[in-house]
């Protein structure tokens, strides 16, 4: 029954989203269901992927390469360098609020694009990867807030 | 859609170009109407199936299978109501002429008695002979209606016919591939530009199929009412009445005439010598597009394309102006689908900053291809 199509674009062995962060803990299954919604992108060095005040249309996953999250016109250094399996663009997504910093390419980068319609879609109606997602992104927002403790209680023992 | 936390408003020339675009693009589908409306119909179907598509790849199944077995699966159920809608039908297809010539003189009676009354209140219309020259011109009309508009009708109906068997298949194609013309679109915007160009493909997305839903929530809607009311009145058929009438009413104004006059032939043929009745359909016909104006319709197609109700109404104009029939029909989503391009291309052009971002990829894009080019 080739006619019927075959069984989608998943790699044979483990797929490359299998490794990252946001995606971690899904099985084969689901990996078919968010293919049918993802794309790759490439970007070069030095190039920007969104600048900070845009409206948020997109949650990126890093493959390869290094992407820098910066505030230039406050520091001059990044505030986050993330690599592959890393993922970013998700504080837009989740409380409709503008980019909080610019991201830029740091090396060549091959990230996997989730749009916001894809992303809502599958919060909204497939229940187990939704809650998959969900968990990763509390692990990530938790991650972020003890190392934001620890910057800051940091700062003042150093002061 | 915001551009660096400030919301972006259309400007009067942007609002200007979004309808000479309109207008382009009606005149050029009148060029290509045989393609234009099985395009339409196919939408319609993709836009009524792509749940189900949508409801098997959540399940795990690949965008070519899926849109495969949705298409057998509509399929099955439309070869199956051929097959029991064919002898229902066609059964009584030699009766069709008599059956139509019957509800017209039901019409004509209806006309006839009306003016009758007239002349009995009136004296300055009973001087004019209203009636007889009425009753002569219809006559004219009828004796001679077969031979001068059947043969056209049926020529318009065999040369219509194949371009209609076009929608399955294109439906078809967009279930299977219109996610790889929808990547292959993206791949081809420049990454400053990316962003902005997913939120114009939703954009798009999302109008088209919230009018198409829109509309074919609007024909149940209509349909639901004109059957009660008209079963409630004791006219018979009062369900393929309503469809038919909700159907018709996808053309603006044309479509709602015809759908009166339908309802008041049968309604006069029906109770002949009860005029009460014809004038109670007229009513109830009414009422319903009152109500579909005024209520159905914001709740279904005005949700999607957010146009003001006086430009709404102005671009219908225009639309059956440039493009008559078609026009008028195809005007509204046309002019939602070029506003949310139109605005976008507006803001595109308007941002400094997403130009600067695509100069710079390209002076990057340069550097990399002319690296090892350069003689130190």
């Amino acid at each position: 029954m080739k006619w019927l199509g075959g069984k989608g674009d998943v790699a044979k062995g483990e797929h490359q989203l299998a490794k990252t962060e946001l995606f971690r803990d899904l099985s084969k299954r689901d990996f078919r269901v968010i293919d049918a919604f993802v794309q790759e992108r490439h970007f070069m060095a030095g190039e920007v992927i969104f600048d900070a005040g845009e409206d948020g249309q997109a949650l990126y996953v890093v493959i390869s390469g290094k992407v820098a999250i910066c505030l230039p016109e406050r520091f001059a250094t990044p505030l986050a360098e993330l690599s592959a399996g890393d993922f970013f663009g998700e504080l837009g997504l989740l409380d409709d609020s503008p980019r909080s910093a610019q991201a830029r390419a740091l090396e060549p980068v091959v990230l996997v694009v989730l749009s916001r319609t894809d992303f809502e879609r599958l919060m909204n109606s497939h229940a187990r990867i939704a809650s998959r997602i969900a968990l990763q992104l509390a692990r990530h927002m938790g991650l972020r807030l003890r190392q934001m403790l620890a910057a800051s209680s940091n700062g003042k023992d150093s002061s | 859609m915001k551009l660096a936390g400030l919301p972006y408003r259309a400007g009067p020339l942007v609002w200007a170009a979004n309808i000479a675009a309109t207008c382009l693009v009606l005149f050029l589908f009148q060029k290509i109407l045989w393609l234009v409306v099985p395009f339409i119909l196919a939408l319609i179907i993709y836009y009524v199936l792509m749940p189900l598509k949508l409801h098997l790849l959540l399940r795990g199944v690949s965008h070519d299978r899926a849109a495969a077995w949705v298409s057998l699966l509509a399929f099955g159920f439309f070869l199956l109501g051929a097959i029991l809608g064919f002898s229902y039908l066609f059964g009584d297809a030699m009766g069709w002429q008599a059956s139509a010539m019957r509800y017209l003189g039901g019409g004509i009676r209806l006309l006839t008695g009306a003016i009758s009354d007239l002349e009995q209140r009136f004296g300055f219309i009973a001087e004019s002979q209203a009636r007889e020259m009425l009753e002569i011109q219809l006559g004219g009309f009828f004796e001679h209606f077969a031979e001068t508009y059947i043969p056209g009708i049926a020529l318009g109906i065999v040369a219509w016919s194949p371009s209609l068997l076009l929608a399955p298949f294109l439906a078809f194609f967009m279930l299977r591939d219109g996610w790889r013309f929808r990547r292959f679109l993206l791949r081809a915007v420049p990454n400053a530009y990316f962003e902005r160009s997913l939120y114009v493909m939703d954009e798009v997305d999302r109008t088209a199929r919230l009018y198409f839903v829109g509309l074919m929530q609007l024909t149940l809607l209509d349909t639901v009412c004109l059957a009660l009311g008209l079963s409630a009145i004791g006219i018979s058929g009062a369900l393929t009445l309503g469809l038919a009438t909700a159907v018709l009413a996808w053309v603006p104004y044309i479509g709602s005439v015809l759908g009166c006059l339908l309802v008041v032939l049968v309604a006069a043929t029906d109770f002949p010598g009860q005029p009460g009745v014809a004038y109670a359909a007229i009513v109830l016909f009414l009422f319903v597009r009152l109500l579909d104006d005024f209520v159905f319709m914001p709740l279904t197609i005005g949700k999607s394309l957010k146009m003001h109700p006086l430009l709404t109404v102005l671009m219908i104009f225009v639309g059956g102006a440039v493009a008559g029939v078609p026009g008028l029909m195809l005007v509204l989503p046309v002019l939602g689908v070029i506003m949310v391009v139109g605005e976008t291309l507006g803001m595109l052009l308007t941002d400094p900053r997403l130009r600067a971002r695509y100069a710079h990829e390209q002076v990057l894009r340069q550097q990399l291809v002319t690296r090892d080019l350069k003689l130190d």
